[in-house]
């Protein structure tokens, strides 16, 4: 028994046999069949890695969670009578042809990666963080188009929910863009992270900002 | 079997070679759920005032308020007062204290963790937190205009800091339990705060969502909730717009029904865990309360989500709402069930702890009967006045909630603090706020009955009218005093932090779950490296002997052999 661990020293303990909600004295694996984590052993290591990839999913929650409050309010809000739909620019197009671009290398990379092929894999990064940075200046690029065309945030409430969605989408990338420049500086001698697990997390939240693009997309092209 | 001296280990030393600033900005859970801790104290003692300033106000309009004088007069400022009030006690008291507060510094000693998952995010959102307050707090005394748009940033910075706290306690209950502490043996609160975190995940995201577009309407122009009523210049009250307004009404709402869940499943944790220690009986269908807590969650979401997508789309809209809102009486009647059936036939010890989850469960059923009457949609403009609302809402979610955290307060105290929180004060002090609130929030659901009987003659209405003004004097009579009983716990409180470690036992209610395992207060590493296990659930409290009970942490074989049956 652990030292700092006390029992209470002065009453006496006692097991209930009869009644009492269920269970008196089980070894740690029989009660909970449903649980389903009785068999798994938890690493003793304290900074496991499955609390980066629960984590990062969990934040993926709560990010759609935004998006679909936004994508709610752009729904009714398409009902009002001032609604005056934008034009997608063309540009949007080839933007998403990069970002899916960047997915594809990033998936590469980890296939470098998982080859051990170091090298193989930092260029495959880069290419990924690059693509990530053509992406957010061709959203830049878009936008200047939009205004060329005198189509402003407060135009209308199509233009405010369009300028929104791009400009939040992109704010997560340039999140997503950050972590992956972190992911290819860290040091991961004296970390607690390897290497594998920073790449897994980055790469799933870059996926998950590809999809999002692809529905917020959708839903400005269909709902338009 | 070594027993722990309280000086061992304790957080003196190490902690004071440390230098104030990393102290202060530490990312220990314990020291950051104490800091949420305070941050709530403080909130509620500030909307305490409030209230009684807007109590004062409402009955005698002519007394010029101290320090406000020259506010009272004007609408706006009136209103400021009630969203500052609100704002503190939901945002910074409801919110934080159970969940953030208790939650962050029992959470990882109650299923045997070191430390939250990501400590990091856990400071940077302790931090988010209190810039919004201060936010908040400014906002008062900000322009009127720009004061709305403080108060929005200060909103989404305080959704933020949610949005990290739920994603750090849904990562630490899934990652972080330790071997043996199965989902089944996790203790009701665990369960609560776990489920809450989850809530809060989904509802958070939509208030960030929210204020972030009306601050673009605001600031930028845009046109997400209107286009003329909200821009940046007009001093306009958001609650009261018309129309136009209405999906921002619709997101904000949404967030806010979801909202008084998020503020009481905590609570309800907490409740059923003292009820049972004190009852010396295990949770009555433990699993049937966290199915029920879980039910809250679900429907509490689903509440939320129909609204968002649905109404205005379809005609039956109002009448799903009302099976769905309804159906939210089903889980709180199974707690109800559990609490009473954990009551039945119990020899319960009446410490202020125990009297206050009792006090709870007093408030809850009151509530939740001025509640059916609110349900029917067609008594909103019948009889009932706004009187009724603000007595039903406070009794049930601010009251009662503030309950079950006193009642948390005094039963942790020594693990917090290594000290316990006087009895005969505490109780003293119980009993004087027990009746208080009654006294306030009674003849406050009358008043609403009162006022707005609109079916009656004439003459018969202007005698109920002026029987109106005697019960809102009574009503503020009783704010007052209630508020003042207070200032009972606020001595108790400090008088009890003066006491520092004098001779306390570290499980002074023979509790069973983690927490008490260790030291009161805890070492600063909280189970210095030596992983527990667990081997029951949580509530093996025997029926008979007043202080039998079977730790979570003791194997089996040690138990037998150190148990004397009675």
């Amino acid at each position: 028994m652990p030292s700092s661990l006390t029992t209470p020293p002065d009453i006496d303990l006692i097991i209930e046999k009869k009644g009492g909600g269920g269970g008196g004295d089980v070894p740690p694996a029989g009660r909970n069949g449903g649980g389903g984590d009785d068999g798994k052993k938890r690493p003793d290591k304290p900074n496991s890695p499955g609390r980066y990839y629960t984590g990062i999913a969990i934040a993926i929650v709560a990010v759609l969670m935004f998006f679909m409050a936004l994508a709610s309010a752009f729904l009714v809000r398409r009902g009002g009578g001032d609604w005056t739909p934008v034009h997608i620019p063309t540009l949007l197009w080839l933007n998403t042809i990069v970002l899916l671009m960047s997915s594809a290398t990033l998936e590469m990379a980890r296939g470098r990666l998982a080859q051990s092929d170091s090298v193989g894999f930092k260029r495959f990064w880069l290419a990924t963080t690059i693509l990530g940075v053509i992406f957010l200046l061709g959203q830049v690029v878009a936008w200047r188009v939009l205004v060329r065309q005198g189509i402003y945030l407060a135009s209308n409430p199509a233009s405010s929910f369009f300028y929104i969605f791009t400009g939040a989408h992109g704010l997560h990338l340039l999140g997503g863009v950050c972590a992956l420049v972190y992911v290819a500086r860290k040091n991961y001698e004296k970390g607690m992270v390897t290497r594998t697990v920073a790449v897994d997390v980055a790469s799933y939240y870059w996926h998950f900002m590809d999809a999002l693009w692809l529905f917020l997309l959708a839903l400005m092209w269909i709902g338009k | 079997m070594s027993i722990v001296t309280h000086n061992e280990g304790g957080n003196g030393s190490p902690a004071r070679k440390r230098g104030l600033f990393s102290r202060i900005f530490t990312t220990g859970h314990k020291t950051i759920g104490l800091q949420y801790l305070w941050l709530s104290l403080a909130s509620v003692l500030v909307g305490m005032v409030l209230s009684t300033l807007l109590r004062v106000h409402s009955s005698w309009p002519d007394t010029a308020i101290p320090f406000l004088s020259g506010f009272d007069s004007v609408t706006e400022r009136y209103a400021a007062v009630r969203l500052l009030h609100g704002s503190l006690m939901v945002f910074f008291v409801l919110t934080a204290a159970p969940q953030l507060g208790l939650g962050n510094f029992l959470l990882p000693l109650q299923i045997g963790a070191e430390e939250m998952a990501f400590p990091g995010l856990n400071r940077l959102s302790l931090w988010l937190t209190v810039a919004s307050l201060g936010g908040m707090a400014a906002s008062f005394f900000g322009p009127m205009p720009m004061g709305i748009d403080v108060w929005l940033v200060s909103a989404g910075a305080f959704s933020l800091a949610a949005l990290l706290s739920a994603l750090n306690f849904c990562v630490t209950t899934i990652e972080l339990r330790t071997t043996g502490m199965t989902l089944s043996r996790m203790p009701v609160t665990a369960w609560a705060w776990f489920v809450n975190a989850i809530l809060s995940l989904l509802i958070f995201s939509v208030l960030l969502a929210g204020s972030s577009a009306i601050l673009s309407d605001r600031l930028l122009g845009s046109n997400f909730f209107s286009s003329t009523a909200l821009s940046a210049g007009e001093p306009l009250n958001l609650v009261r717009l018309g129309g136009s307004a209405v999906l921002w009404q619709r997101l904000f709402w949404y967030f806010a029904q979801a909202q008084v869940y998020v503020a009481m499943l905590p609570c309800f944790g907490i409740v059923t865990h003292v009820i049972a220690t004190f009852c010396r009986k295990p949770v009555w269908k433990e699993r049937l309360v966290v199915m029920a807590m879980c039910g809250v969650g679900v429907v509490g979401f689903c509440v939320w989500g129909y609204h968002m997508f649905a109404t205005g789309m379809n005609p039956y809209a109002p009448l799903v709402f009302a099976v769905l809102a309804s159906s939210l009486g089903v889980p709180a009647a199974f707690l109800l069930a559990s609490w009473l059936g954990t009551l039945w036939n119990a020899r319960m010890e009446f410490t202020t702890s125990a009297l206050f989850a009792v006090g709870f469960v007093s408030l809850f059923i009151a509530g939740g009967l001025s509640g059916i009457f609110l349900a029917r949609h067609d008594l909103s403009h019948a009889a009932v006045s706004e009187d009724f609302v603000i007595g039903h809402f406070h009794l049930v979610m601010g009251v009662a909630a503030t309950f079950a955290i006193l009642a948390g307060l005094f039963f942790w105290f020594p693990k917090l603090f290594g000290v316990r929180l006087n009895e005969s004060l505490g109780k003293t002090h119980f009993w004087l706020t027990f009746a208080g609130v009654y006294c306030i929030f009674m003849p406050m659901h009358w008043l609403g009955l009162l006022t707005q009987s609109n079916l009656l003659p004439q003459a018969e209405r202007v005698a109920l009218a002026s029987a109106g003004g005697a019960i809102r004097s009574v009503v503020t009579v009783a704010t007052i005093s209630t508020v003042a009983a207070q200032l009972l716990f606020i001595a108790n409180f400090c008088t009890s932090l003066l006491r520092w470690r004098s001779g306390e036992v570290d499980n002074p209610w023979h509790a069973s779950t983690l927490e008490w395992a260790l030291a009161s207060p805890v070492p600063e590493k909280n189970f210095e490296g030596h992983k527990p296990v667990i081997y029951r659930g949580a509530y093996e409290l025997a029926g008979k002997a007043l202080k039998s009970f079977a730790p979570q942490h003791i194997a089996p074989e040690l138990l037998e052999r150190k148990s004397v049956v009675i």
